[in-house]
């Protein structure tokens, strides 16, 4: 009963102390775990969100007071929500698309063949955007953000729900857009594909905060200093002794074992370790794993 | 104010019309029920009337048409989805409108005003259908017809003002579907959509007038009656005038400080 007459307000802070820099030209994966304030960041970087502290600039200008100005400069695809006409055929949103702007007649045809040629949306562009699928209405969303041109694509995001073909075909389209026009690309993502597939640069932040912001080798090789290996064998198993090379578990496998090992890459290569056990254990196989950027996230999301 | 550029208006306003007309049969069946609702109205008031030439001073013929013209404006100008903005905040797609080089309150205005455009063509049947019916009577001239029209248009941007008002405390409230069913209905009354001004009491009717409500349908259904004629349509008009100039103000400062707390619901 209390709470129909008073509200008790609690401040929670979606994002403190963020800072980065991004320069013209780079594509920036940004992670994090959910409620981490990604999408808050975007927003303040589109200009939707006022910050209450602090300094956000896009080109020099302050999204949130440049509005207007800012608006003509970005492309913003939110993959939870769309911004094409759910009644009208998908034409219809680019052509409102290009009134908004203010692009010529001209332009406006040739960017659309462009666009149609890059993500096949000719077979779809008369349907209306209620039934297209996921698949097909991202290539939408994607093809009226960037339209207009603008230097600077936000992607928040843009894979989430899709198959893995659909999630391929976005991901050439954003590599292809970043290396013919220079488009900066920031993108925010729970499939560490994307970024694997995109970025050189990752910046985590995490309840808020920047967790890590650098190379995304860098990244693999301080959250996951050791080369994994999966070395299967004939039983018995022989004693493990050889220097360099950890043996970290054993598993039973249709009549053979499989003995996970591992190594640090800095002091002992990947062929050097591979030599010393094939030198001293019968090996029927061999796979090495490769650094899962994946057990990264999970690794910094959960060292809180 | 800045607002759009012309083609940028338009292009929403276009758009905004036809995916309201894209939907055919309900197009269809809007027309039939308006058409319906004449005939019903014009037998309602027909047998009201039976025997009395004239109540509260008002003569059958114009109480009649009065209450015809009411149901049309009713059904055109105030429709249940009386602003796009309401749905855009509730489900987040007004992060849209504000990543534009168009302002929210032309974006808004503008779906808006393209939804109702898209009544017009069922308001000119339903329209027809009473002049066919000789329940609402022809305006007695083409200086009437003109102020009918002028009053009708101002008083449809009042419409939309105050709606875009409303809308806009979706911003400040999470959940207001309730409140809206009110203010909907409360509209409808004090517009006279429903019934007359004039046969409500004294003191009522004297603060509705004082309202931006009874500028929206009372004002250009008097006019068309002549009911305000020459001077007092002119002031009518003035009103109406002043009463836009007014909420376009005050939408905008609405929409400042609702920029400051723009919550965008759902990540």
């Amino acid at each position: 009963m209390r709470s129909l007459f008073t509200t008790r307000r609690v401040v929670t802070k979606a994002v403190d102390g963020v800072s980065m820099t991004v320069g013209p030209g780079e594509m920036v994966g940004y992670l994090g775990p959910n409620g981490a304030g990604k999408s808050t960041t975007i927003k303040m970087l589109t200009g939707v969100l006022v910050p209450t502290s602090g300094r956000v600039e896009v080109n020099g200008l302050v999204p949130w007071r440049d509005r207007r100005a800012n608006a003509r400069a970005i492309g913003v695809v939110f993959g939870q929500r769309t911004q094409l006409w759910q009644d009208l055929p998908l034409r219809d949103s680019f052509e409102l698309v290009a009134k908004l702007y203010g692009m010529g007649r001209n332009r406006y045809l040739s960017r659309l063949a462009a666009f149609t040629d890059l993500l096949d949306l000719g077979p779809f562009i008369d349907t209306p955007v209620r039934s297209l699928s996921l698949g097909q209405r991202m290539r939408g969303d994607l093809a009226a953000a960037m339209l207009h041109e603008p230097p600077l694509l936000y992607l928040d995001e843009p894979t989430v729900g899709l198959d893995v073909v659909a999630k391929a075909r976005i991901r050439d389209f954003i590599a292809n857009l970043n290396a013919d026009t220079g488009t900066t690309v920031i993108l925010t993502t729970h499939d560490i594909a994307d970024v694997e597939r995109l970025c050189r640069r990752a910046v985590i932040i995490d309840e808020g905060r920047v967790a890590y912001d650098g190379d995304l080798d860098a990244l693999r090789r301080r959250y996951l200093p050791y080369r994994e290996l999966a070395v299967i064998v004939q039983p018995p198993l022989p004693e493990w002794d050889i220097p360099g090379v950890e043996l970290v578990d054993t598993v039973a496998h249709h009549g053979h074992v499989i003995l996970n090992v591992r190594h640090d890459p800095l002091m002992l290569s990947t062929p050097e370790a591979i030599g010393r056990i094939t030198a001293r254990v019968a090996v029927v196989d061999l796979t090495v794993k490769e650094p899962d950027l994946e057990q990264v996230i999970h690794r910094i999301y959960t060292a809180r | 104010m800045r607002y759009g550029r012309p083609p940028a208006s338009a292009a929403i306003i276009a758009k905004a019309a036809k995916s309201v007309l894209i939907y055919r049969s309900d197009i269809l069946v809007g027309i039939v029920s308006l058409a319906l609702r004449v005939v019903l109205v014009h037998l309602v008031w027909q047998a009201l009337y039976a025997g009395d030439a004239s109540v509260a001073g008002i003569g059958r013929d114009d109480a009649i048409g009065y209450a015809i013209l009411g149901a049309i404006f009713n059904v055109t100008f105030q429709p249940w989805h009386f602003s796009s903005l309401m749905s855009r905040v509730s489900d987040g797609t007004v992060v849209f409108d504000l990543i534009r080089p168009v302002g929210l309150i032309t974006l808004s205005l503008g779906q808006q005003f393209g939804a109702v455009l898209a009544g017009f063509p069922r308001a000119l049947i339903g329209m027809a259908v009473a002049l066919a019916l000789g329940a609402v009577p022809p305006p007695t001239g083409v200086a009437t017809a003109l102020a009918f029209v002028v009053s009708s248009l101002l008083g449809l941007a009042i419409a939309l003002l105050c709606n875009l008002l409303v809308a806009m405390t979706a911003f400040w409230t999470t959940e207001i579907y309730g409140a809206i069913m009110v203010y909907h209905m409360a509209a409808a009354f004090c517009s006279g959509a429903l019934i007359p001004l004039w046969f409500m009491p004294g003191p009522l009717a004297t603060a509705l007038s004082c309202l931006p409500f009874s500028a929206q349908v009372f004002t250009p259904l008097s006019i068309y009656l002549g009911r305000e004629p020459d001077m007092h349509t002119l002031a009518s008009i003035g009103g109406q005038l002043v009463w836009v100039v007014a909420l376009a103000g005050l939408s905008r400062l609405v929409w400042r400080r609702a920029l400051l707390r723009v919550v965008i619901h759902g990540g």
